[in-house]
């Protein structure tokens, strides 16, 4: 354990080398989102002519270590044992401190995932350093080696570049689905070096007594989603929506009043207290656009807005405005959809 | 013995009310009220259901302003026992690093607990930092984003939303536990209660009683700094006005550009 202790600023950040990842893992395969730190980190660390070196902690690690090095990691360090199968958040972070410890790196990169943000502050205590959450931008200083942090804040409205210059290394959680997968090579050159190791039974004080797969609905998973709001006018609205996000292989989503009234469950809401989306297509159909709507679907690719008020808020925030009663718009959408279906078919037919 | 939990909440601007600048299209925060952290509020209600079933004692724990005793009062209203407001000039801007260092030095103070809670994140900071701070402060394990937490012979059972699914994970006493928004209904302030709250009052805690250095504290104890703000710029949006005659050319143009998918089965 840390203790009641303060950051410290490092004596000689210029000793502090390499870009170190955590690597997450899940049933013996490293987790895409932790491939896309593989990508930033490599771009950083080429940019100032140092090493990427990855960090995994779990059991059987070989073949992770393998596919790291085909991502473009130069190095692998690893702590392995049948204690650390499964993700506990004390052994994890007290082997990846260990690695910063013994080996310096000047930066210390996660995906922003829940183990992730699980681990980073943690690993960050430990370590007597900061670290910045949720980035989107990662950049560095070449000459000084200053991590450039960035990270939306004000609902996604204004991007804060955070800076942490007297401590070492440098942390950063990075948003998941941001940043690219590099391409993998086979016969790139990558050091190994796994440790087994004996977990200190003081840090085993949780156990994992179940998991269960994702089966029920995420809204943020969908490519199309079709929300409903107040304008719906009534509860029965969203059958009509839900009849046209199947027609389009999308889902439902819901602005946060028409939540409150009971018109649909909660796993629906889109917002600042619900749910960010980020689809190829969305559908606000009777939403007005408070702010509290607009954060969490404003990053959508397309959003086509349906509003009677020719006012509307949400108006501003679309790419297609259909000023109309929505159901006399919504009708029309799931009609034109099944027309052009049609059509297809008999083109595919003949 | 009763079970001793600790609540740690955050008073944070409503984000019903924050309105969009119509040209920085920045959030004004300045005209929102100010909240108890929607998250804190299913933290505390999965603190006041385990104290439904086995006898507790909750504390709220919170860093802010004087004015945030409205929040802690309101979490007394539904059922704490206790409320300690940590409120110095000296805490003020700090990051993620003295934050979680005051709100484990405030609870080191208290003595004995059992199981600490926090909300997944606040709504205005967004980063799920301070509650891992705290527990590595302490030395103690974690269990974070939960959507479900019992107490079931001596341990504490909860089940993580992870992306690709629901982990259950089993802890044994002292540990910190996390909890997902929206992830239970809280229940509101009984009149009773809200009584008692304003008779007992929070307590207000500075500096000078948590024996920590100033230095480690606030501003001065923060690692990290923010050098700049940029304003998003905002995709630009046509907001092409298309009549429901049109809607036939509207849905024809985004199957070209492949947004929706015809998805027909070849034979």
């Amino acid at each position: 354990m840390t203790g009641l202790i303060n950051a410290v600023p490092t004596d000689k950040p210029e000793e502090y080398r390499n870009v170190f990842v955590f690597l997450e893992t899940r049933k013996g395969a490293i987790v895409k989102s932790s491939l896309e730190m593989i990508g930033i980190g490599k771009e950083i660390a080429e940019k100032v002519k140092e090493k990427l070196v990855c960090i995994l902690v779990g059991n059987d690690l070989a073949p992770m270590a393998k596919e790291a090095g085909k991502y473009g990691c130069d190095k692998v360090l690893g702590a392995e044992s049948p204690d650390l199968e499964d993700f506990k958040t004390m052994p994890y972070a007290h082997y990846a401190a260990q690695f910063i410890s013994e080996e310096k790196p000047n930066i210390f990169l996660i995906a922003a995932t829940h183990d992730g943000r699980d681990l980073a502050s943690r690993i960050a205590v430990k370590s007597r350093t900061g670290v910045t959450a949720d980035c989107t931008v990662i950049d560095i200083d070449p000459n000084e080696r200053i991590l450039l942090a960035n990270r939306p804040v004000y609902g996604e409205s204004t991007l804060a570049e955070i800076l942490c210059k007297n401590h070492r290394p440098q942390m950063a959680t990075a948003r998941p689905g941001v940043f690219k997968v590099p391409d993998a090579q086979d016969g790139r050159n990558c050091e190994k070096d796994i440790r087994r190791v004996r977990v200190d039974p003081d840090l085993i004080r949780k156990e994992i007594i179940g998991f269960r797969p994702k089966v029920e609905f995420d809204i943020t998973d969908a490519d199309i989603v079709v929300s409903g709001g107040l304008g719906l006018g009534k509860k029965e609205g969203f059958q009509v929506l839900e009849e046209l996000a199947k027609e389009l292989g999308g889902v439902v989503g819901a602005s946060r009043p028409a939540v409150d009234v009971g018109w649909i469950d909660r796993d629906h809401q889109v917002g600042q207290t619900g749910r960010v989306v980020r689809p190829k297509l969305y559908i606000a159909a009777g939403i007005s656009g408070k702010a509290q709507h607009i954060v969490g679907m404003k990053q959508s690719d397309i959003i086509i807005a349906i509003n009677s008020d020719p006012d509307a808020e949400i108006a501003k925030y679309s790419d297609y405005f259909i000023n109309d009663d929505v159901y006399a718009a919504i009708p029309e959408l799931i009609k034109e959809i099944r027309k052009l279906k049609g059509e297809k078919e008999v083109e595919i037919s003949t | 013995m009763a079970l001793e939990i600790v609540v740690m909440i955050k008073q944070v601007p409503d984000s019903q009310e924050v309105e969009i600048d119509p040209v920085t299209k920045t959030l004004n925060r300045m005209k929102a009220r100010n909240v108890l952290n929607v998250a804190d509020e299913n933290a505390l209600e999965a603190a006041l259901i385990i104290k439904d079933r086995a006898e507790s004692h909750i504390t709220i724990v919170s860093m802010g302003p004087p004015m945030a005793d409205e929040a802690i009062l309101e979490c007394m209203g539904k059922g704490a026992d206790r409320g300690i407001l940590l409120t110095d000039r000296a805490f003020a801007g700090a990051d993620t690093y003295p934050t979680g260092l005051t709100l484990a030095a405030a609870i080191t103070k208290l003595g004995k607990f059992d199981i600490i809670f926090a909300g997944e994140e606040t709504s205005d900071s967004s980063t799920g930092h301070v509650g891992p701070g705290v527990a590595e402060f302490l030395g103690i394990e974690q269990i974070t984003y939960t959507r479900s937490v019992r107490f079931e012979d001596g341990n504490v059972i909860g089940e993580r939303e992870l992306e690709d699914g629901i982990e259950i994970v089993r802890a044994r006493p002292p540990v910190l536990i996390t909890v997902r928004l929206g992830s239970n209904i809280p229940r509101r302030q009984t009149l009773r209660k809200k009584i008692d709250a304003i008779k007992t009052g929070v307590e207000t805690w500075t500096l000078q009683n948590l024996g920590i250095p100033a230095e480690w504290v606030g501003f001065k104890g923060s690692p990290t700094v923010v050098r700049s703000m940029k304003t998003i710029k905002e995709k630009e949006r046509a907001a092409r006005k298309i009549t429901v005659s049109e809607i036939g050319e509207l849905v024809k143009e985004l199957a070209g550009n492949g947004v929706i998918k015809m998805e027909v089965e070849q034979q």
